[in-house]
């Protein structure tokens, strides 16, 4: 289903005074299409994924899906949060069945539902651990498999893999990527990991901070499965950092790790010499 | 070296203990009208060969397992429809907290007026002396899903009796443990409080009796049998209970 938001205002209450989040937002995600929003930390892209939930409304403007307002949340656009937020009280079958039992399934089928995605997530074994005896890595897979268990129209993830350490990430990138190759699912994916963007999404809106604005899109044209050291995703990488500006600090140490390959990002191998590298 | 933590852990207890075991055995030595551990332990072992006393003990015991199963109940659903349905906690929202307010032996009169010196009055003081901090703790629980979760859960599709009961009720349970021990203490206060007051046969009734006798060995081993049940109770099902509870909800 399609996403479409019309220059979306959000202003919250703060000290009195009203803070603007988001100025003035216009985006659309096609049917099926994986789109990753980007922007430092503060920048109000939770703001966008909790509009389009219907967690929240906006202050003005128009939010569409499949045509129709968002008048709430709805099961058919489900959520990964950054801490998973799984019920610490339900093992990790019960909180994938959860959204099932709450739809009225009856106990047989939402169990048969509930297993078959455990098993695309790979923790088919877990099903009776509890969160607080998962790794951060596996609260994710368990929140993936939740969300998508609902076979919602759009999933809608912030930020989830932002405090998983770079191997898990990476790992569970490719995975979500096989998902939503089996399963096609319109994506709308928040991050502030600019590499994670460009090596995930169809395209990429660059959003700027206080207020969120939209500064670009990207599209990024490199066909799947795509190589970190592949030129033109060097070359997106790069423009969006320079798009962000004085923003590019403030992006890069949230990301640490990542800093070492900054200086890549500034000097694209020509696109030529890349495919000869890599096919 | 993986032994070591395990002994710390129990050393300091037993030095506590044996520090006062000896300051206990120094004063009665001093003051031979005290009676010295030894006497006091030696009564509790007669008393336990008395038939009487087996039964006060009984009955204290069977006070306490009805007394708080109401507890539980009342204060559960109490808390709930509290927390639930804002007309109730407007008329008695307040008095709930009134009625938490007053210690349990202050309802010993108000029970002997309405049961008489009955078991019943001595269980009605349990209820009321421990069922308003079990109402007031899951009220505060339920008004406090974490935002993360109710957020979750709308996701998900939850909402109305549903989201209640598989959201709301869930996420209170590390604050009603909270209650049902505390509630345990304070029943446990509010039936010998019943006890000493009423005719009724348990032990607090003992407590009095061999009072009235200036049996002060007795006394003392009564009192320290209350002690000792109270503080194993407390360990053994509510301190474990409640840790099990932080754990699994992530709190610990």
């Amino acid at each position: 289903m399609r996403v479409e938001l019309r220059h979306i205002f959000k202003s919250f209450p703060h000290n009195g005074s009203s803070l603007e989040v988001l100025h003035d937002i216009n985006l659309t995600v096609a049917e099926g299409e994986f789109v990753c929003l980007v922007g430092p930390s503060g920048c109000g892209k939770s703001t966008i994924i909790h509009l389009v939930a219907g967690l929240e409304r906006p202050t003005s403007g128009d939010i569409l899906v499949g045509g129709r307002p968002v008048t709430g949340p709805d099961p058919s656009r489900t959520v990964v949060f950054q801490d998973a937020a799984l019920f610490p009280w339900l093992n990790v079958l019960g909180n994938v069945e959860f959204g099932l039992r709450m739809a009225g399934l009856p106990p047989v089928r939402r169990r048969a539902r509930a297993l078959e995605y455990l098993k695309l997530v790979h923790l088919s074994r877990f099903t009776t651990a509890y969160p607080h005896q998962l790794s951060g890595g596996m609260k994710q897979r368990a929140a993936i498999a939740r969300a998508l268990a609902l076979q919602p129209e759009i999933l809608l993830l912030d930020e989830p893999f932002a405090a998983l350490d770079a191997q898990t990430r990476a790992v569970l990138q490719n995975e979500l990527m096989e998902i939503w190759e089996l399963a096609r699912p319109t994506i709308l994916f928040v991050t502030h990991n600019v590499r994670e963007a460009t090596g995930l999404a169809d395209r990429v809106y660059v959003i700027s901070s206080r207020p969120g604005q939209i500064r670009d899109v990207q599209a990024i044209h490199v066909p799947r499965p795509r190589h970190a050291e592949d030129a033109a995703l060097l070359a997106h990488q790069h423009k969006i950092l320079e798009l962000l500006g004085e923003e590019v600090e403030k992006v890069l140490q949230d990301e640490l790790g990542e800093r070492v390959h900054f200086p890549e990002a500034q000097h694209p191998v020509p696109p030529e010499q890349s495919r000869g590298m890599h096919s | 070296m993986r032994e070591r933590p395990r002994i710390s852990r129990w050393l300091k207890p037993v030095q506590a203990l044996a520090l006062l075991y000896l300051l206990w055995e120094a004063t009665a030595f001093a003051f031979p009208a005290w009676p010295s551990p030894r006497t006091v332990f030696g009564a509790l072992m007669d008393d336990f060969r008395q038939p009487v006393f087996r039964a006060a003990l009984a009955g204290s015991a069977w006070r306490m397992l009805v007394g708080y199963t109401l507890v539980i109940l009342v204060g559960i659903s109490g808390g709930l429809l509290l927390g639930r349905v804002p007309l109730i906690d407007q008329i008695i929202g307040s008095f709930a907290v009134a009625i938490h307010a007053i210690p349990g032996a202050a309802w010993v009169p108000l029970s002997i007026i309405w049961f008489g010196m009955t078991e019943r009055a001595v269980i009605f003081t349990i209820l009321l002396g421990a069922s308003g901090i079990v109402m007031v703790s899951t009220d505060t629980g339920i008004r406090e899903v974490p935002p993360l979760v109710a957020r979750a859960a709308r996701t998900l599709g939850a909402r109305g009796t549903k989201y209640f009961w598989f959201v709301v009720v869930p996420s209170a349970i590390p604050k009603i443990v909270d209650g049902l021990r505390l509630a345990w203490a304070f029943g446990w206060r509010a039936l010998m409080a019943g006890e000493l007051l009423t005719s009724v046969s348990g032990l607090g009734q003992l407590l009095s009796q061999v009072a009235k006798a200036g049996q002060l060995d007795q006394l003392l081993a009564i009192m320290l049998l209350i002690a000792s049940i109270g503080i194993a109770v407390d360990g053994l099902v509510f301190k474990r209970l409640e840790h099990a509870v932080r754990v699994r909800w992530g709190l610990a």
